[in-house]
């Protein structure tokens, strides 16, 4: 885990920000402490020396203030008086007088020729030796005062003369050198003062004063240096782990000429104090670093703010782009800087990817021939439409399939077969005249036309629009063409959930309509396998089965020649328990397409089997015709199934022929093909049902192992009236027989058709005219009747049924 | 120096009286150590024995002016009466602390009411207790027979009888309080011309 601020930018441009803001002040902070350093070892010297010229000027105010005082007790007029007149007790009291009032210790008058006159204090013998040496000093340099030493301590002297006028006399003072020296240079120039005295040469200095602690100054007092009475600079002492810089000064020698006795003056100054940083200076220096780390903190905040704030907007454009969003435009692009190059960058490859994106949906949704949306477009717009559908509103779908367009492909070519879809479309489109109501081209001869407000009442008459639309012929460069097509409707919500059942909806009605050849047509349940009441139809159908509601119906085939019973179709019944008797066409279609026609198929051929044996064994030799549908002939296990029943029921293949329409069989032609063979080894008779409705060609007929042809009811019925359709009875008859195949007519509906049928030398009829299917005790009857009577050549009505 | 007129009248007149036509003068040129001639030193004689009558002197003055006292040097017999009149605008305070005539003149402007009489020969030294550089010396002497030297360091006594003498010479440079010097001088009829060197400690004038 990396720390945080290497996980953000923002995060390293602060840290680095701060860190550099800390350098520079730490490294200005070293610079300025070692220039002080410096500077204060360059002035420190100077700065002594400055001390001791201070201390020279305060101990010459101090003795300015001590003649002061002297000169004005030697110009008192009554003093003068008294010395004049010799009056000695006036005299002392007058020197007592004034010197308290400026604080002299000593005061004493001597004579003009230093004998003593008169003193304050009873030790003042060593006061005469000293007004000489003032007197000298005076006459010599005009300074009348000295520092002195008395008693160990320093004292400082004035000398005035007394006159009156003339110089009758000298006023001696002396005052001790006390704290308000060293008070003073502390005041004036921030300077330690020491004074070291000591009586001669032989002694060790003595501190007298000193603004320093004990132990430093004592320090002071016994370095070597101090008997170097020259000048010197500065010396720097270590005292306690402290730099001192000290000078020295003399101030006054000792008695006589023992100049290596009197009194020192040190001056001192702490080094480490002068270079230490002044305390405002480093409070400012602080403040300065903390409003630093505030500005450079908010300076980098907000500049980190305008770097990532950007990016994090890439990012996030990015995160937008993955997601599939290209329609928001990048931030930051009027920016001059990298962020707006990137920003550019990212807003051309936004508009390059929308472009791409744009045109893979257009291929994705648009169908390129008519320019129309396809399928996944069109079921993106059922399900926008009906998200968006306000309650109580509805979605329709109409589904066109044009009928008979591979046909036009195949004779006309696939560019007229473009063509047609183009005018199609663009006719689909006119009919249109609401907004958002579309129209898509779902697979090659589908299309599908979504309606926003779709009442199934008026989507319905849409539908009609658009089939009538279909009656004016499509002119295709030369050719014009009629085409028609089936057309399904279904209603959102009322026959579908969501946008995909719809279209399923949509799609089985126009199935329904395409089978049934009709108009348009609205979705309904029963049309449909997979719906709710198409699955309860299945349940109820299994139920048939196992309770037995399902009854066997023989419909008689009678032989043409001879008028008597030949065969019977087994036909299914359904004897519901409420509903009574249920038609096949009912549930029929819906056993096929849901798959449960085995079930039924199983179930006729066992119960045919069932009723063969009982016939058989009752002496009647019949053929039973068992429907096969083309489910049961793509089962590869039929065959087998067929005969564990024949061996079960002990019945020979023979008694029993299988029907299979003509477009059962075409749905998978050699699969088909391989079931009939093993059909027919085994013994099956087969047939082909509603012969001629289909489109089997010859040859394929002729590889069929089929015993028999049944002409379709359809053509049949009408043969009587239509000449069209007696001739392809009679061709199919030619036919068959050259074939060396019987023929079935089904539809005989009257006593002319069946004669027809008989002069056309066709096999068998089945039909209404002779016999509907009925229940099997029914058809014995009926037979047992039959039989008896013969069928003739006229007038018999009677004897059918 | 008009006001030295008197003075000077007063003693050709007294030696006229006395000498007749037998006195002498003497002339007397004083000279520091250095040699260097003296002005206002004061030269006296005093007989060997005995004393000649003197008279005081009559409107002797010591003027204040400029804060200064003028002259600075005065001669008087004994039993002058001097007054001190104030010529400047400040007051002084004369006093004088001398055994000689001590005395004092409080703060006054003008003429003061009564001068000072100063009775006893010797040297009195006056100051003004107000300012500290004014000083002035009367010498009193009990002799007719004195001069003060003129710039040229030369003093000149007229009218000497002839007799023996003490010659006696002061200068307010002298060391202070010493006494004026003293030498013998014989005066015959002759006037005398004599040496006087003193050995100053102040600044001489």
């Amino acid at each position: 885990m990396s720390p945080w601020w290497q996980r953000s930018i923002g995060g390293r441009i602060i840290v680095l920000f701060l860190g550099l803001l800390l350098a520079v002040q730490v490294a200005s902070f070293m610079a300025l402490r070692a220039s002080l350093a410096e500077h204060a070892h360059r002035v420190l010297p100077e700065k002594l020396r400055a001390g001791e010229r201070l201390l020279q000027n305060l101990l010459d105010r101090r003795a300015q203030t001590l003649l002061h005082g002297a000169r004005l007790l030697a110009a008192d007029y009554g003093f003068r008086e008294a010395v004049a007149s010799n009056d000695a007790e006036t005299i002392v009291s007058v020197l007592a007088n004034h010197g308290a009032r400026i604080g002299a210790t000593e005061v004493a008058l001597l004579a003009t020729d230093f004998s003593l006159r008169a003193t304050t204090t009873s030790e003042a013998r060593h006061l005469i030796p000293l007004a000489e040496r003032l007197a000298t000093q005076s006459a010599a340099s005009g300074q009348a005062s000295a520092i002195t030493l008395r008693a160990g301590r320093p004292y400082q002297a004035v000398l005035v003369p007394v006159r009156a006028p003339l110089i009758v006399g000298w006023v001696l003072m002396d005052f001790p050198l006390d704290g308000q020296l060293i008070a003073d240079m502390q005041r004036l120039a921030a300077l330690d003062l020491t004074l070291l005295a000591r009586a001669s040469a032989a002694e060790p200095w003595a501190v007298s004063l000193t603004s320093l602690d004990a132990m430093r100054a004592a320090s002071l007092a016994g370095q070597p240096w101090l008997d170097d009475t020259g000048e010197a600079a500065m010396s720097s002492v270590a005292v306690g782990g402290e730099e001192l810089g000290v000078r020295a000064r003399t101030l006054g020698v000792g008695r006589e000429t023992d100049t290596a006795a009197g009194v020192r003056a040190l001056v001192s100054l702490s080094v480490d104090e002068a270079v230490r940083l002044p305390r405002d200076l480093q409070l400012a220096l602080i403040g300065i670093t903390l409003l630093g780390i505030v500005v450079f903190a908010f300076g980098s905040f907000f500049t980190a703010r305008r770097v990532t704030t950007p990016l994090r907007g890439l990012a996030d454009a990015a995160e937008r782009l993955g997601r599939g969003d290209y329609r928001t435009p990048m931030l930051g692009l009027q920016r001059h800087d990298e962020i707006g190059e990137l920003s550019q960058s990212f807003e051309r490859m936004r508009q390059n990817i929308a472009e791409n994106q744009a045109q893979i949906l257009k291929l994705a949704y648009w169908d390129s021939l008519t320019g129309l949306p396809n399928r996944a477009r069109f079921r993106e717009a059922v399900n926008e439409a009906i998200a968006a559908a306000a309650p109580g509103s509805a979605v329709a779908i109409v589904m066109l399939d044009l009928n008979r367009f591979k046909h036009v492909n195949d004779v006309l070519g696939y560019r007229i077969g473009d063509l047609l879809l183009v005018q199609v479309a663009e006719r689909l489109n006119r009919q249109l005249v609401r907004e958002g109501d579309l129209v898509a081209r779902l697979s090659g001869d589908e299309f599908g036309v979504l309606l926003r407000a779709g009442e199934p009442e008026l989507a319905l008459a849409v539908a009609r629009r658009i089939e009538q639309s279909f009656h004016a012929p499509l002119a295709l460069e030369e050719h014009n063409v009629d085409m028609g097509a089936a057309i399904g409707v279904a209603c959102w919500p009322q026959h579908a959930e969501d946008g995909d059942a719809l279209l399923n909806r949509a799609e089985v009605a126009m199935y329904a309509a395409k089978s049934r050849g009709s108009g348009p047509l609205l979705y309904d349940p029963s049309v449909d396998v997979a719906s709710a009441q198409m699955l309860t139809l299945i349940t109820e159908l299994r139920q048939a089965v196992e309770q037995g509601e399902l009854r066997l119906y023989l419909q008689p085939k009678l032989a043409l020649e001879s008028g008597l019973v030949a065969g019977a179709e087994a036909l299914v019944r359904w004897q519901h328990p409420q509903r009574g008797l249920v038609s096949p066409a009912e549930f029929i279609p819906f056993a096929e397409q849901s798959g449960f026609i085995h079930t039924l198929t199983m179930w006729v051929f066992e119960e045919a089997a069932r009723q063969w044996r009982q016939l058989s064994d009752e002496g009647i030799e019949l053929v039973l015709s068992v429907n096969l549908s083309t489910r049961d002939l793509l089962d590869q296990d039929l065959a087998q199934k067929f005969e564990g029943v024949l061996a079960r029921r002990r019945v020979p293949a023979r008694g029993f022929c299988l029907e299979i329409t003509e477009s059962a069989m075409m749905d998978d032609p050699e699969r088909a093909l391989v079931t009939l063979d093993r059909l027919s080894a085994i013994g099956f008779k087969l047939s082909i049902d509603d012969f001629g409705t289909g489109y089997s060609s010859l040859a394929y007929l002729k590889r069929l192992p089929v015993d028999e042809l049944k002409i379709d009811q359809s053509f049949v019925r009408d043969m009587q009236t239509d000449a069209d359709d007696a001739v392809i009875v009679r061709s199919t008859i030619d036919l068959a027989h050259n074939l060396g195949i019987a023929v079935v007519a089904e539809g005989v509906e009257n006593v002319q058709v069946w004669n027809m049928l008989r002069e056309l030398r066709c096999d068998l009829a089945q039909g209404y005219y002779m016999g509907r299917p009925m229940p099997v005790d029914e058809f014995l009857q009926w037979s047992a009747a039959a039989a008896a009577l013969r069928v003739t050549r006229a007038g018999d009505s009677a004897v059918l049924h | 120096m008009p006001r030295c007129l008197p003075v000077l009248a007063t003693a050709l007149a007294l030696a006229a009286a006395c000498g007749g036509v037998q006195s002498a003068s003497v002339s007397v040129s004083v000279s520091d150590q250095a040699g260097r001639p003296l002005h206002d030193a004061v030269v006296l004689l005093e007989p060997a024995t005995g004393k000649l009558p003197v008279a005081p002197l009559a409107g002797v003055q010591i003027v204040q002016v400029k804060r200064q006292f003028a002259p600075q040097v005065s001669v008087v017999t004994v039993g002058t009466p001097v007054s001190f009149p104030n010529d400047d605008t400040v007051r002084h305070h004369v006093y004088s602390f001398s055994p000689v005539k001590t005395f004092e003149l409080k703060l006054y402007a003008g003429v003061p009411n009564a001068p000072v009489v100063f009775d006893k020969p010797g040297i009195a030294v006056l100051g003004c207790n107000i300012h500290d550089q004014m000083v002035a010396w009367v010498v009193v002497v009990d002799t007719p027979l004195y001069a003060r030297s003129a710039a040229s360091g030369k003093a000149r006594i007229e009218g000497v009888p002839p007799g023996n003498y003490q010659l006696r010479v002061w200068h307010s440079a002298l060391a202070e309080g010493a006494p004026p010097t003293s030498s013998p001088l014989a005066v015959g009829s002759t006037d005398l011309e004599q040496r006087a060197a003193l050995n100053l400690v102040g600044p001489g004038r």
